[in-house]
């Protein structure tokens, strides 16, 4: 069998699905609204708390004012925790864009910069200003950093606090969509492709396909075929009515968006092919799917940043790949960065996907 | 006569929730090109399980087996696009129409789309489905679900057919039309091979029936000759005294 024959085999079956889906309106309308309609609900108003946020304080400054401030920041535990707000690091001798620089890298939430001449001023009562740069794209952690910081200084009198907006003036929505997009991409790719086995299965017609002469691989790389036009499709229908309803900017590339949702996509529809075959009917599948599924859901960080998180929770988001998917979507589609800033993120994707598609490939088999 | 399939020594055994079964048991027989097969028995005796392993399916546990002179373990893609199958489980998909089921089928046959087009015509009036051409298969019959799944398995024009328990649940006038198609295509040169649990089906129709129990092929000749050595008037009398008269589970 040619690699040819292969192709045109799978985009029979990849035809065969859109027309099965296209019938399934019960389905189809859901499969596109559900995660906009996530996002319009859930978007307004979602608050958190912060604690143990890296802060960089870079002071320039030798004085007596700027050490009391330091002090009060790094000692800070809010009263309903037990743990310290934020985690200092100090630095001096670093300009502003350098600064911007290591919150891009994800490196600290924010950083303080206290001028040369701070103790001085407040000494002869003059007026003096502090800048303090956010990771914005993290609008949680944003927030209660600057809110903290101003109520500190309220205390001082004349100090003026600049807050740069480093990614625009991001709202809980921004924060948002990225997250519901690789949530929705995950979940479509990883039940749609199941269900759809798993109904196959039931139904007796994917024995049915499996008796001509299509290859496995045929079945396969066509159904994976569909799913990587059904998923993207809904990314891009998704980004659309953020921008249309709430209006969500986009401010990275739309094709490295592809590349982390074509690599995330691969890796849901080999995870529901490897679900799949553990199970007989749709109705377990289902039943299989939500005990998989639902803890990414909550656990990830979709709806709240991961910094807000105990650590029990983070540890159990670091082991599920959704968190990465998130991370890649909020680095490209808010902060606007580039290849290198999610090339960890791609390698563990991409590690998912080969995972779960070789699993799947070996596990589905003619063998009913 | 010269055989089309040749069976030997053929075994399966399954392994399900700490149970072994063995569902085919030692099986040896040939079918010939061109004639009509029956193969009959008592649920579970095997004849689904033989039926997975003739069309590629299932791999045996053990044993051989030819179709048309290939291998089934080695040469499976060279005997597939030989065979018709109707499984014994209706298998359409229900948001496709008649035509639509049909089209795919032929398509993974790779039937050219001409050629496809004026034999779905052409088969869907045989079988009186040209009206419901166009409707979905989800809301058909029983009868035209199992006429629709028949002529799904004809349209890359297979030399051996096989047909698992086609008629099983359909009224008479459905088993007519199916009987009548598989003569029809038997006379055109195919060779058939079915099960049936109406044994007056397989006394009508089959050049040759094997009775199957309990994993083995515990008879195999012509109908009349059947008859004969068992001192029985028909294949219900037969098909009693190979198998006995207990319930199977
Ligand atoms: N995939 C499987 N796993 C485990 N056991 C199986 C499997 N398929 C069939 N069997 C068992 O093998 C035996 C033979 O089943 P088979 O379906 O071949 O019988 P059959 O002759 O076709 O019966 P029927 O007339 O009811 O269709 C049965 O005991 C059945 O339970
Ligand atoms: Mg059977």
């Amino acid at each position: 069998m040619t690699i040819k024959t292969e192709l045109m085999d799978s985009l029979i079956v990849a035809k065969k699905e859109f027309k099965v889906l296209f019938r399934k309106k019960w389905l189809v309308i859901p499969l596109f609204l559900f995660p906009i309609i996530m996002i319009v609900f859930f978007g307004y108003g979602m608050g958190g708390t912060v604690k143990n946020s890296p802060i960089l304080i870079v002071n320039d400054d030798t004085g007596r004012a700027s050490s009391s401030l330091i002090q009060e920041i790094g000692s800070y535990t809010p009263k309903y925790d037990g743990n310290p707000m934020f985690s200092v690091t100090y630095t001096k001798d670093m300009s502003q864009s350098e600064a911007e620089s290591k919150i891009n890298d994800g490196l600290y939430k924010g950083v303080l910069l206290i001028p040369h001449n701070y103790s001085d001023s407040i000494a002869k009562n003059e007026s003096t200003s502090l800048t303090l740069l956010t990771d914005s794209s993290d609008t949680t952690t944003s927030q209660t950093i600057s809110n903290f910081i101003r109520q500190l200084l309220s205390k001082t009198g004349s100090v003026i606090l600049n807050i740069p907006n480093i990614y625009g003036n991001l709202e809980y929505l921004d924060f948002l969509t990225p997250g519901v997009i690789a949530l929705t991409v995950f979940m479509g790719s990883v039940a749609t492709t199941g269900s759809a086995i798993a109904g196959e299965k039931e139904d007796g017609t994917l024995i049915r396909m499996l008796m001509t002469p299509i290859s496995k691989r045929s079945v396969i790389l066509g159904k994976t075929i569909y799913q990587l036009i059904l998923q993207l499709a809904r990314a891009v229908v998704l980004i659309l009515a953020a921008f249309l309803l709430v209006g969500f900017h986009m401010n990275g590339s739309w094709l490295l968006i592809s590349l982390v949702l074509v690599i995330f996509t691969l890796g849901g529809v080999g995870m529901g092919i490897v679900m799949s075959s553990r199970v007989e009917d749709m109705e377990s599948f289902f039943q299989l799917n939500m005990l998989i599924t639902m803890p990414s859901m909550f656990v990830t960080g979709v709806f709240f940043p991961l910094s807000s998180v105990p650590d029990w929770m983070r540890y159990i988001a670091y082991c599920l790949p959704l968190t990465y998917a998130i991370d890649a979507m909020r680095t490209i589609m808010i902060k606007g960065q580039g290849l290198h800033a999610v090339s960890n993120d791609l390698i563990i994707l991409t590690l998912f996907a080969i995972v779960t598609f070789t699993l799947g490939v070996h596990l589905f088999r003619r063998e009913a | 006569m010269e055989p089309i399939i040749e069976v030997k020594n053929l075994v399966k055994v399954f392994h399900s929730r700490g149970r072994t079964i063995t569902a085919v048991n030692d099986v040896s027989f040939d079918v010939f090109n061109g004639e009509i097969f029956g193969m009959i028995g008592p649920n579970g005796a095997g004849k689904s399980t033989t039926f997975s392993m003739l069309t590629t399916l299932l791999k045996p546990t053990s044993g051989s087996i030819t179709v048309a002179g290939f291998d089934v373990q080695k040469q499976d893609d060279k005997i597939r696009p030989l065979i018709g199958i109707v499984p014994q489980k209706l298998s359409l998909y229900p948001l496709l129409t008649a035509r639509e089921n049909l089209e795919f089928m032929g398509n993974l046959y790779n039937v050219p789309k001409k050629v496809l087009e004026d034999k779905i015509d052409y088969y869907l009036k045989l079988v009186g489905l040209e009206a419901s051409a166009d409707r979905y298969t989800g809301g058909f019959s029983g009868g035209m679900k199992q006429r629709l799944s028949v002529i799904a398995a004809i349209l890359h024009d297979p030399q051996i057919l096989f047909w698992d328990e086609p008629s099983t649940g359909l009224d008479p006038q459905t088993r007519n039309v199916i009987w009548k198609l598989g003569r029809k295509f038997n006379e055109e040169g195919r060779t058939l091979v079915f099960t049936t649990h109406y044994m007056e089906e397989a006394d009508n129709l089959c050049d040759r029936v094997a009775v199957m129990d309990s994993g083995k092929m515990v008879a195999l000749d012509d109908p009349e000759r059947l008859k004969e050595t068992t001192g029985s008037t028909n294949l219900e009398e037969v098909f009693v005294h190979f198998t006995g008269e207990q319930v199977r589970d």
